[in-house]
């Protein structure tokens, strides 16, 4: 060491104690615990943060909602039946509807004009007469959305007519406020079209009678209401599905399960998980291996054959709702993961140089758990819990789709879709809110645990 | 513990091992999907060769070969007439068997095995035309009538649909296993004469006769299959229009012109193809628009598409009726015939057809009869028209209150709505539920069960109301009208009442066609003053036929969609 320049340049000055100095340097920051450093890098995470407003706005949409938009999700609006969102909702006043079985022309129709309309089409029905057509054995009335060009090619046959006594139809099939071409053509003896027919254009009008009126609640007066004064609908902003019932209302409705389910499921088998998986992982040997053998073995537990078997074991009966089984199954089924990545953890944090310190130093068990293994573990199981939430409600809704869930009238997300999905071609928007729905809630649980696991990962701590 | 780093452990051997190994994965993967690209050629190439081997067209129509390809909705379970109880079977045996008596293409009953035919009392004789052949060249006789019937009653056979032979003498006991079979009054006199002694004369005998179950089997054939008789198409033999060629179990099955048929002139056709065996409405409306088959039923969503490509729809009532059946059993609360009537006058059968389930077709039901029933002269239904019950919440609501207070009830507890679990049970019975819920606070617990299990609920009366439906098995209105008899089986609800037996009674065994007609008026006004079921719709269907075919027909007894008298119209 003869040829170290420092040693050889020590001076005794060097070994004086120094004195107080006011110009040192000083670098100091606020300490941060680990929660205040998790909460900023979350915080400075666009993504996370949105999807965190996102899934405060679902908590008030389903909590808050149905205090503001006060409709019974199960009530049928007949007249507004998978009506689209923004739809007109005028309607005429009419006088209630008489059957039209006898043809009585009171309209003064004497005959003679051939195909013609009895009375204004309205949405409660569309009255037409005919005069008999030359050779005809019978007649088959038809009903197009186009107009009609090709004898072979009328629309929708709604009614044939054997004899040729009957000359008039009243058609109520589901009626809209919009432009009808009806026909009427003409049956040779053996039933077959001979070619003659006849058509008519026929503007429908949406009406409504005054119980109508009454029974829904649409106008503060309805007794001052004659027929020709027009009344609006109620309104459903996001429409009505097959039944009439407001889309708004059965969303908040369905949400409440949807959450239920996506929210208690995994904080029940989380919190089984994590004590099943520390007990493991601390006790460990041969214990441990027994443990997680059976773990192994309910991870092979087929999930659809036992929620299954579990509506049956409960005796789920008629009309009862799958939900309680549902939870139960989803519970026993799903702990064996978190139980997993626990046991992991607290065999690794086991091992660490601190906690043998700690034990050497002789800390009791007790002291150990809550001092070093929990907090070490929290931050894995808080992420864990994020994701199995998410996963849940979309267990939820793929039960509630095959009909393993909720039990009507009560609507589930699932179950609305499975509903929306007949009819998808023609009234689209009672699949896409539920199904907006669930990816929406689904994607936000994802993007925050996501963001949780950056932020409460010790490993990234003080990297900003 | 040891620490070891094992980032600096294995660096440099890593890098050049990845780079060595993505090489050789690349590699790999090329192959892999060379390989896959090549098991596919090969396959299509396959495919390909089986099907022209088949003789298969891949065309709706194939106008050289005067063959035309359809669907089948189902695989059938098998084609052995005498078990056959579903509705596929029938519409296969429908083209390629013949019995007696058939319908024709107007649903007259028309002679097909039988040449004429003769009733008197209770002895209906039938004389056999000398021409029809079985597909192997052999005559049919009455011997082979006699056969089939016989074995059907055999209650060692335990044949489902036996009961539909019944009106014969000693048959009901024979099928009990009380007397031997050889009892029964069925005898061959010759090889074309068959006389049927019926228990009691009935009016109806040869309606019946057109039914499946009442085909003929060739004894010889059916001894020699070894109880694999209608298993497979070379397991039978056919004495109809068509012969099975061949029958790819849950894919398809070919048809072929029968030439030994004895009215082969009759047939247009050489072939029909039943290339697909699928009910999914949108994988066949699929079908029809790539010109694979010759016909599809729509649904509600496809209507739409259809009017905008200007295809040619038809209508079809199926026959079926539909309605909600009340339990009649004393011990539940819808015995009470004041709660039936207050349900009854809430009930509209019109709102539930034209605004909830809105499938053109359907018409609203009116009556257990349904419309298409013939009468003594018109139709049932014009000769006796339904009486019917008008909505009206004021007198149902008087109608409960006296129900409540017979029973001894401040408010009644849930009822148990047994259902099936299709869409159309579904959404009518969520109607039905807010219907009762919102007029008379009457609420309905919805029990869906599939088709089995709901059986099986029916028969141990483990539901207040049912949904329930009854198809015609032949044509005459007593299909329906013994429906609520006290003895019979079907009569799910256990619905007793002596006046209406009695009509059933007079319906089953007069002979004058008036006077049956005015018992089953009389049923019909005893169905509606009791309340013994709600009727909700008679069904039907829209369907879509290819332009180029002509006269395909749809019966409601006998083969739904029937092509026996269908030709190809190559004109255009």
């Amino acid at each position: 060491m003869e040829n170290n320049p420092v040693i050889r340049r020590l001076r005794p000055a060097d070994l004086e104690p120094l004195s107080s100095q006011s110009a040192a340097p000083l670098l100091v920051r606020p300490s941060r615990s680990y929660w205040q450093d998790a909460w900023g890098r979350l915080k400075s995470n666009k993504r996370a943060l949105v999807s965190l407003y996102l899934i405060i706005g679902l908590l008030l949409f389903t909590f808050a909602g149905p205090l503001v938009w006060r409709v019974d999700p199960a009530l049928q609006d007949i007249d507004q039946i998978s009506v689209p969102p923004g739809a007109d909702r005028g309607a005429m006043v009419v006088d209630p509807f008489v059957a039209w079985d006898n043809v009585s022309l009171d309209d003064g129709y004497q005959g003679g004009t051939g195909l013609s309309l009895a009375g204004d089409p309205t949405t409660q029905s569309v009255r037409l007469h005919w005069d008999a057509i030359p050779g005809a054995s019978g007649y088959r009335v038809y009903r197009n959305n186009y107009p009609t060009q090709d004898a072979d090619a009328l629309g929708l046959p709604l009614l044939q007519i054997n004899n040729t006594q009957q000359m008039y139809y009243e058609d109520r099939l589901d009626l809209r406020a919009q432009t009808y071409y009806y026909s009427v053509a003409a049956l040779d003896e053996s039933g077959q079209l001979t070619g003659d027919y006849e058509s008519l254009q026929a503007d429908v009008v949406r009406v409504i009678t005054v119980n109508e009126v009454r029974a829904r609640d649409l106008s503060d007066n309805p007794d001052a209401l004659q027929p020709g004064d027009q009344v609006r609908l109620s309104w459903h902003p996001l429409g009505t599905d097959y039944l009439g019932r407001d889309m708004l209302a059965r969303l908040m409705a369905g949400a409440r399960v949807s959450l239920f389910i996506g929210l208690l499921a995994p904080l029940f088998f989380v919190a089984f998980g994590v004590l099943y998986g520390a007990t493991s992982g601390f006790v460990g040997g041969r214990f441990d291996s027994v443990m997680m053998r059976f773990a192994d073995f309910v991870v092979a537990l087929p999930f659809l054959l036992f929620m299954i078997l579990f509506q049956v074991v409960f005796g789920i009966g008629p009309g009862e709702s799958g939900i309680v089984p549902m939870l139960i199954a989803l519970i026993i089924l799903s702990w064996p993961a978190t139980a997993r990545l626990v046991r992991g953890q607290i065999l690794q944090i086991r091992e660490e140089a601190y906690v043998s310190a700690a034990r050497l130093l002789g800390a009791s068990q007790n002291y150990l758990i809550l001092r070093h293994m929990i907090p070490n573990t929290l931050g894995v199981i808080l992420v864990t819990l994020t994701f199995a939430v998410p996963a849940a409600i979309f267990t939820e809704a793929f039960l509630s789709f095959i009909g393993m869930g909720v039990a009507p009238p009560t609507a589930s997300w699932g179950s609305m879709c499975n509903e929306g999905l007949k009819t998808m071609l023609t009234h689209p928007h009672e699949l896409i809110f539920p199904a907006a729905m669930i990816s929406i809630t689904v994607l936000a649980f994802n993007l925050l645990g996501d963001g949780l696991r950056d932020a409460l990962d010790a490993k990234m701590r003080n990297t900003e | 513990m040891k620490q070891e780093d094992p980032k600096d452990f294995a660096q440099a051997p890593g890098d050049r091992l990845t780079r060595a190994a993505g090489k050789q994965l690349a590699i790999y993967a090329l192959a892999a999907v060379a390989v896959l690209v090549a098991v596919m050629f090969v396959l299509n190439a396959l495919a390909g060769l089986t099907s022209s081997a088949a003789g298969m067209s891949r065309m709706a129509v194939d106008v050289e070969n005067n063959i035309i390809t359809t669907y089948l909705r189902d695989e059938p379970p098998q084609m052995n007439s005498m078990l056959a109880s579903d509705a596929v079977s029938g519409m296969v045996l429908a083209h390629v068997m013949e019995g007696l008596l058939r319908y024709g293409p107007d649903d007259e009953l028309v002679g097909g095995v039988a040449e004429r035919w003769q009733q008197e009392g209770n002895t209906v004789t039938f004389w056999l035309r000398d021409d029809a052949r079985w597909s192997n060249g052999e005559p049919v006789t009455a011997h082979d009538f006699e056969f089939a019937w016989k074995n059907v009653l055999d209650p060692a056979v335990g044949s489902q649909y036996a009961f539909i032979l019944y009106p014969i003498l000693n048959a009901e006991q024979a099928n009990n296993g009380e007397v031997p079979v050889s009892e029964v009054g069925v005898d061959a006199v010759d090889d074309r004469t068959l006389v049927v002694t019926l228990q009691t004369p009935i009016a109806y005998f040869e309606r019946m006769v057109a039914y499946h179950t009442y085909l003929p089997v060739n004894e010889e054939f059916h001894r020699q299959t070894n109880g694999r008789y209608g298993a497979d198409a070379d397991e039978m033999l056919y004495n109809g229009p068509f012969m099975m060629t061949s029958w790819v179990h849950g894919a398809s099955m070919q048809l072929e012109k029968n030439p030994y048929y004895w009215d082969a002139e009759r047939i247009r056709l050489d072939g029909i193809n039943y290339a697909h065996m699928t009910s999914d409405a949108s994988t066949l409306l699929n079908l029809f628009k790539d010109d694979q088959i010759v016909i599809a039923d729509l649904g509600a969503e496809m209507l739409e598409e259809a009017m905008l490509q200007g295809w040619t729809l038809n209508q079809f009532m199926e026959g079926t009726v539909f309605y909600t059946d009340f339990n009649h059993r004393p011990e539940r609360l819808t015995s009470n015939l004041n709660l039936r009537k207050a349900m009854a006058l809430v009930h509209d059968a019109g709102e539930l057809v034209n605004r909830v389930i809105k499938l053109p077709g359907y018409l609203p039901g009116k009556s257990l009869f349904p419309v298409w029933l013939p009468g003594a002269e018109e139709t049932f239904r014009e000769e006796y028209p339904a009486q019917e019950y008008r909505r009206d919440i004021t007198k149902a609501k008087e109608y409960l209150q006296a129900a409540l207070d017979e029973l001894g009830l401040d408010r009644l507890p849930p009822l148990v709505l047994l259902t099936g679990d299709t869409p159309v049970s579904r959404i009518q019975a969520e109607y039905y539920q807010e219907v009762f819920k919102r007029n008379l606070d009457i609420d309905l617990v919805i029990d869906a069960q599939i088709f089995r299990q709901r059986l099986e609920k029916m028969t141990a009366g483990d539901f207040d109301l049912v949904a329930s439906g009854w198809g015609p098995d032949y044509n005459d209105p007593l299909t329906f009208g013994d429906l609520f008899a006290s003895w019979n089986l079907n009569n799910r609800g256990r619905y007793s009442n002596p006046a209406l037996d009695a009509q059933v009674r007079i319906a089953q065994s007069s002979l004058d066609m008036e006077e049956r007609m005015r018992a089953f008026g009389e049923i019909q006004r005893i169905i509606h003053d009791d309340v013994i079921m709600l009727p909700d719709y008679e069904r039907g269907y829209v369907y879509v036929t290819h332009p180029q075919v002509r006269g395909i027909r749809r019966h409601v007894i006998g083969a739904e969609t029937d092509f026996t008298n269908a030709w190809i119209d190559a004109g255009e």
